[in-house]
């Protein structure tokens, strides 16, 4: 697709830009307007599904803002070469990632990283809770740990660890189901995900969306 | 619609040669797996099940065909700027429909009076499409199809929608708080450029029997090619707002393939000037819902031509209509509601002049309403109501075996069901039900020689291949 080839392009005529972090309004002056131009004509690609600023509307699709860009930038490289394979990520994603380039993957990373983060939509109070403690204690008795553990202790991401604060929980739950069928590879969660009921789930992913 | 042939005017006389000729209206199809190679997305993306459209499908539509995930042949000019960006592989595509088609009671013979025409009709193909669907250049795409129609035997030139878009985002902090898609389209059918199913061109039901009776006429909009479709082309510019609100004008002329050129006395039905079409929508989307509701409308001065000079008086035709599309698109659970309500105004000068109508003021009132559900878009069903109601013409609705209406009514009512099955996203088997209560003004000898409507009762089998 032109613009991609055309940021790509750009970011490889441009040594100093590939750890740049921007958003369009925060982008470096050194880029021409042309690069400028590119990278918004892939956000607004990104956007037909993702929502204007990463923050979407239908509940398949999964907020962008405020992702961490190690996470963002590790599954558009799992898209491109095809190593996350749930149905989804055959449906959409395989596609719109096939001709993304390594700076442009990494310039969308930081762009949607540097979002603002969608709010909240509160849920059941009595799953909101659950989901709470199950989110910060685990479950030992199946040897669950806290989730807070990887994804952070206010569900914010750490590097590699997606943030889920905030996110769809038809979203989370799907994904937790796909990576319980292994139908989405993620070596980490396939064990802890390994003895999580139904219910848990349920539980777990209100609590997200509703912080 | 192909349920609902258009039979206007004079050829409620001619009785059966009019049948066959019926049966040489193409079904318009749809659904192109071209899209799918193109952007590298699977049907689903976009369709909830083929030719409905997603709310994705909708942005891909009014983005102009273009979202694009392949290698690009591209040229630049010393200023840097693109010339050329085009797909390494063409975005072709094949598509097939075998049909089998079953009347309660069979239909008269063409040729010998009394005899009886057999019923159970294989079409093989029914219709045979080729499609160029995709990407031309950056902002520029199409919907090229191309058809080969069984029943008449013929190839030619099918529905149509070249478009060009452009984007913008703007307002916000980072100037990314609204969207607007602005767009140029040039069709050869009113609403096929349309992105809901409410509007004709895509409307339910989306495939149906090519040589079952038809109804004797339908509201210009909705007359496919009977009407408009595919003689005509239209140049339009729309507006899609922040995925919220849409609008659009189209303007239309006849575009008359074969026949004498320049267009004189010998074509019929000449759109005289421009015919001018126009559409507002307004969509939300929450969750996993949608919901849009409409109007749009088409007002057209017809020459009716076919032995008389393409001057003097003209029939016009004024449609109004109002839609609304309800969508849940569910991981397991499918559901659609679709529906549309046209009001026709006829003002007939030309054909009452021509002794073709009575009445110069005649209306037509259109209503559809349609039910889906699908089971993980693999096993699912349809089923819509459709009623057309409009004041009498003993000339326009004129007396005739099966095709004739003996009270001069147009009224027709009934109801499609449909269930499909569908073992990959490309492929539908289709098994069609069409029940009639009323048929052209009657429900028992609605055409004067002892034919009920539930006589043309239809059950329709279909094989539907996209590839």
């Amino acid at each position: 697709m032109k613009l991609y080839y055309v940021l790509a392009v750009a970011l490889a005529l441009s040594p100093s830009f590939s750890n740049a972090v921007y958003g369009a309004d925060a982008a470096p002056d050194s880029m021409t307007g042309a690069q400028k131009a590119a990278l918004q004509k892939t956000i607004d690609t990104c956007a037909t599904c993702h929502g204007v600023n990463g923050r979407s509307v239908a509940p398949t699709f999964p907020n962008l803002a405020a992702q961490t860009a190690p996470y963002l930038e590790a599954q558009l490289h799992a898209f491109k070469d095809q190593s996350r394979a749930d149905p989804d990520a055959q449906a959409y994603m395989w596609g719109m990632a096939s001709q993304l380039s390594d700076p442009t993957i990494s310039a969308l990373a930081a762009y949607f990283a540097s979002q603002p983060a969608a709010a909240g939509r509160p849920g059941s109070p009595a799953l909101v809770a659950e989901g709470k403690h199950l989110f910060e204690e685990g479950f030992p008795a199946k040897q669950i740990p806290p989730c807070a553990s990887c994804h952070g202790a206010n569900a914010q991401g750490m590097s590699i660890f997606p943030r889920l604060a905030g996110q769809h929980a038809p979203y989370l739950l799907k994904q937790l189901l796909v990576i319980q069928s292994a139908l989405r590879t993620a070596p980490v969660m396939h064990g802890v995900v390994k003895d999580l009921t139904r219910q848990q789930m349920d539980a777990v992913v209100a609590y997200l969306e509703s912080i | 619609m192909p349920l609902m042939r258009p039979i206007k005017t004079w050829t409620g006389w001619v009785a059966f040669p009019a049948i066959v000729l019926l049966c040489c209206m193409a079904a318009p199809s749809r659904a192109v797996p071209s899209f799918a190679r193109q952007t590298g997305m699977a049907c689903a993306a976009c369709h909830t099940v083929f030719p409905e459209l997603t709310p994705f499908g909708r942005e891909f539509k009014l983005n102009g065909y273009v979202l694009d995930n392949m290698k690009q042949v591209s040229g630049i000019d010393t200023s840097a700027n693109q010339t050329l960006s085009l797909n390494s592989i063409p975005p072709l595509s094949l598509m097939l429909q075998v049909s089998y088609t079953r009347t309660k009671q069979p239909l008269p013979d063409s040729a010998v009076s009394g005899a009886l025409a057999k019923n159970g009709d294989l079409l093989f193909p029914q219709q045979t499409s080729f499609f160029y669907a995709g990407k031309i250049a950056d902002g520029l795409g199409a919907f090229v199809q191309l058809t080969y129609d069984g029943a008449g035997d013929h190839f030619g030139f099918d529905n149509t929608d070249v478009r060009y878009a452009h984007h913008w985002a703007f307002g916000g902090t980072d100037g990314n708080d609204h969207s607007l898609i602005v767009g140029l389209t040039l069709n050869n059918n009113p609403t096929v450029q349309d992105p809901w199913n409410t509007t004709p061109a895509w409307g339910f039901p989306y495939a149906g029997s090519s040589t079952a009776p038809g109804a004797i006429t339908s509201a210009k909009i909705d007359s496919g090619a009977g009407g408009f479709g595919q003689s005509v082309g239209g140049l339009g510019v729309y507006a899609w707002l922040d995925s919220h609100f849409y609008a659009e004008i189209t303007g239309y002329t006849s575009a008359i393939t074969g026949g004498s050129h320049p267009l004189d006395s010998t074509q019929a039905n000449v759109v005289h000037a421009f015919a001018p079409y126009w559409r507002v929508a307004y969509e939300q989307r929450w969750d996993r819902h949608s919901l849009e509701i409409g109007a749009y409308g088409l007002t057209a001065h017809d020459q009716p031509g076919n032995g008389k000079p393409l001057s003097g008086p003209t029939d016009k035709y004024r449609d109004a209509a109002l839609d609304a599309q309800y969508q849940f698109i569910g991981e397991d659970h499918l559901f659609t509601v679709l529906a549309t309500y046209i009001d026709e105004r006829q003002t007939l000068d030309a054909s009452v002049a021509d002794v073709l109508a009575a009445n110069v003021d005649n209306d037509l009132k259109t209503i559809k309403l349609t039910g889906e559900y699908y089971y993980k878009r693999k096993i699912g069903g349809s089923v819509g109501y459709f009623s057309t109601t409009g004041s009498s013409d003993p000339l326009l609705y004129a007396a005739a075996a099966v095709i004739g209406s003996a009270n001069f009514s147009p009224d027709t009512a009934g109801y499609v069901a449909e269930v499909n099955y569908m073992p990959w996203l490309n492929v539908k088997l289709q098994l069609q039900h069409t029940g009639y209560s009323k048929f052209n003004g009657g429900k028992t000898n609605y055409d004067g020689t002892g034919r009920a409507a539930s006589d043309n009762d239809t059950t329709y089998l279909l094989v539907w291949l996209n590839y």
